[in-house]
């Protein structure tokens, strides 16, 4: 099959940190960070529950597709 | 004696092989012959010059609530629909524990827009089970309902308050699990889930909260029961559009079920997209998945007033936080004030061309009748104002009472349309009938199909349209003994006029419980309708007090 954009389901309360640390390894956190957010525009951009619902702060959820490169066509 | 003969029809079997002319016999219900037939019928109904062709299919639709109070899921009768699936997009009205029903009602209102009212007035609510619902709507069922059971409400039952904010864990997901099961015996044909809907508080709906881990569980017991997964995906984006396809192709691989999204849109800006999909759905079909697609016949469109939240300002805060939950006076009051309505016309200006190209369809004054029909360009032009002044202008003058019509928003090249609906690997659908009651009319679609797409452009043969509204659903969606014009077949029969069968246009209607209104349309060209072996609807008389509708619960 062709190659498509590689992504991965979140773990157990995954967070951003989470998830750059376990695929960016190679990447310093901050920036791992910011890159992932950048691929996921459509989980970065939603708004993450109040500081005091469960999940606070997180808007990973997860049923999520979280992208871990940019659009293979950028 | 034979219960009913159709007489000299265009014989469409739904097959794809070519019209012919023959008579249809029925006896209790079912199809017992297709030839010349010479036997004497109870009722005998003339189809010459008409096509007789097995009764549409309308895989994707919301109708759950109307069914509780018309079982006739007017008007899809009328369109040629025998059989809808209700149930779809992680929602279903069971099963539904009673302190729970107002949650299902918020959910219900903010993304297939049934009023409140209409729950309040319309329903009683008198089950909990799949089975009790599925008994409750059972009574006057004029069409067949192949209903989903959804994901939302089975983690709501099982977590409660908790579906709304965690994962499940293993207890959960195996209550879950026997919860589906008893579903499933129940009559539902298989389960629906959402990967993007909001809830009442504009918060996920419960199903996205599951992890892949939970809804591989769930299809574990759908290939139990060789019943169906539908999903509702991200389908503004394409790649993740792919990935919920590989995500679908591989439960389909390992648990041996076949799978649908919905919807797949075609916009000016991703023909690429589209392509890239396809090609996707290609590679995994001939990979062994069963993954489909469903494509829906007719453009974008949507209408509205002021008097109700549209789904068109969602995206514009100011004007959607003043509509959604204002009152006609709140919402008379923001457009009167001259600071807040500054506001708002400068946060709506970058989409000027919008409001430009925006048709006023309906007002109740007389001095404004003048304008129904023209663009608000030309009526501001005569006003000497701008699009979205005028927009707003007429509003007050009629109370929030003026309708506008966003036509062709998307969906509409004609090319790119016509070349999925035709494509072997993809399903015709989407419909949303009884849903969106307040934005647009999702009825009509099969009507357009044909008007659209095999006269006028024309894109298909009548058979091959036939098959992707009859057997190809059935099939897909394991709706045993429908779908075909066949002996042992359940006789759902629509005989239509192949020349004439159109939707007609869309009109405001104030037939939904609690004086609500919705959008509807009427069919042109469906003659006669048949359900069970009854004549449900003919264009002649409109519809009978027949109640021949089954429920379906697909694959034995």
């Amino acid at each position: 099959m062709k190659t498509v954009r590689k992504s991965i389901f979140p773990e157990a309360e995954d967070t951003w940190a989470s998830i750059a640390a376990r695929e960016l390894t190679d990447t310093s956190q901050e920036d791992a960070v910011a890159k992932i957010q950048s691929w996921n525009l459509h989980v970065f951009a939603r708004r993450a529950p109040d500081d005091d619902a469960p999940r606070a702060g997180n808007p990973i959820l997860p049923s999520d597709v979280i992208f871990l490169e940019a659009p293979l066509t950028a | 004696m034979l219960d009913m003969i159709i007489k000299n029809g265009q014989i469409i079997d739904g097959t794809g092989a070519s019209a012919y002319n023959a008579d249809v016999a029925i006896k209790d219900g079912k199809i017992v012959e297709v030839g010349q037939i010479d036997q004497p019928a109870a009722r005998e109904v003339d189809a010459n010059g008409l096509v007789v062709s097995p009764g549409f299919i309308d895989p994707h639709t919301h109708f759950d609530a109307q069914l509780l109070w018309d079982g006739a899921a007017k008007p899809a009768i009328e369109h040629g629909v025998t059989t809808i699936v209700p149930g779809n997009c992680s929602l279903s009205l069971a099963p539904l524990k009673a302190e729970h029903r107002m949650k299902l009602v918020g959910m219900f209102n903010q993304i297939e827009e049934m009023p409140h009212i209409a729950f309040e007035e319309g329903v009683e609510w008198n089950w909990e089970t799949f089975d009790e619902f599925v008994q409750r709507i059972k009574q006057d069922l004029m069409i067949n309902v192949a209903p989903l059971v959804g994901h939302s409400v089975l983690r709501l039952w099982v977590m409660g308050q908790a579906s709304m904010h965690r994962q499940a864990d293993e207890t959960e997901i195996a209550d879950m699990q026997k919860l589906l099961r008893e579903c499933l015996d129940a009559g539902a044909i298989g389960l629906s889930t959402s990967f993007v809907d909001m809830d009442e508080r504009l918060q996920p709906v419960p199903s996205r909260y599951a992890t892949p881990h939970e809804l591989d569980a769930l299809c574990e017991v759908l290939k139990e029961y060789d019943r169906i997964l539908q999903v509702v995906h991200e389908f503004f984006d394409t790649d993740l559009t792919i990935a919920r396809i590989d995500q679908l192709a591989d439960l389909s691989r390992k648990h041996d079920i076949t799978t649908t999204l919905s919807p797949l849109f075609v916009n000016a800006d991703n023909f690429d997209g589209v392509d890239r999909i396809m090609s996707r759905i290609d590679e995994q079909m001939d990979a062994g998945a069963r993954v489909w697609p469903q494509v829906q016949t007719r453009p974008i469109d949507i209408s509205f007033c002021f008097a109700i939240p549209s789904l068109l300002f969602m995206r514009l805060r100011t004007w959607y936080s003043v509509i959604r939950f204002g009152t006609v006076e709140s919402i008379v009051a923001a457009f009167k004030d001259k600071d807040q309505r500054a506001k708002m016309v400068a946060e709506a200006q970058p989409m000027m061309k919008l409001w430009q190209g925006l048709i006023l369809r309906q007002v109740k004054t007389e001095a404004n009748q003048q304008y129904v029909g023209k663009t608000l360009t030309q009526i501001a032009e005569s006003r000497g104002t701008d699009a979205l002044n005028v927009m707003i202008d007429l509003s007050l003058e009629e109370d929030l009472d003026a309708h506008f019509l966003a036509a062709d928003m998307g969906h509409n090249n004609d090319a790119k349309v016509g070349s999925l609906l035709t494509h072997p690997n993809v399903m015709i659908g989407a419909s949303d009938g009884g849903a969106h009651i307040l934005s647009f009319s999702t009825y009509g679609d099969t009507g357009y199909l044909f008007s659209r797409f095999v006269r006028e452009t024309p894109t298909m043969s009548l058979e091959a349209a036939v098959k992707k509204v009859t057997a190809d659903p059935a099939e897909i969606w394991g709706i045993q003994d429908r779908g075909l014009l066949k002996p042992g077949y359940a006789a759902d029969i629509t005989i239509f006029d192949a020349k004439t069968i159109d939707r007609g246009e869309e009109y405001y209607v104030q037939d939904v419980p609690g004086d609500g209104y919705r959008y509807v349309r009427d069919s042109i060209g469906v003659n006669t309708v048949v359900i069970g072996g009854d004549i449900a609807y003919t264009h002649a008389e409109g519809y009978t007090d027949a109640a021949n509708g089954q429920i379906i619960g697909g694959r034995a």
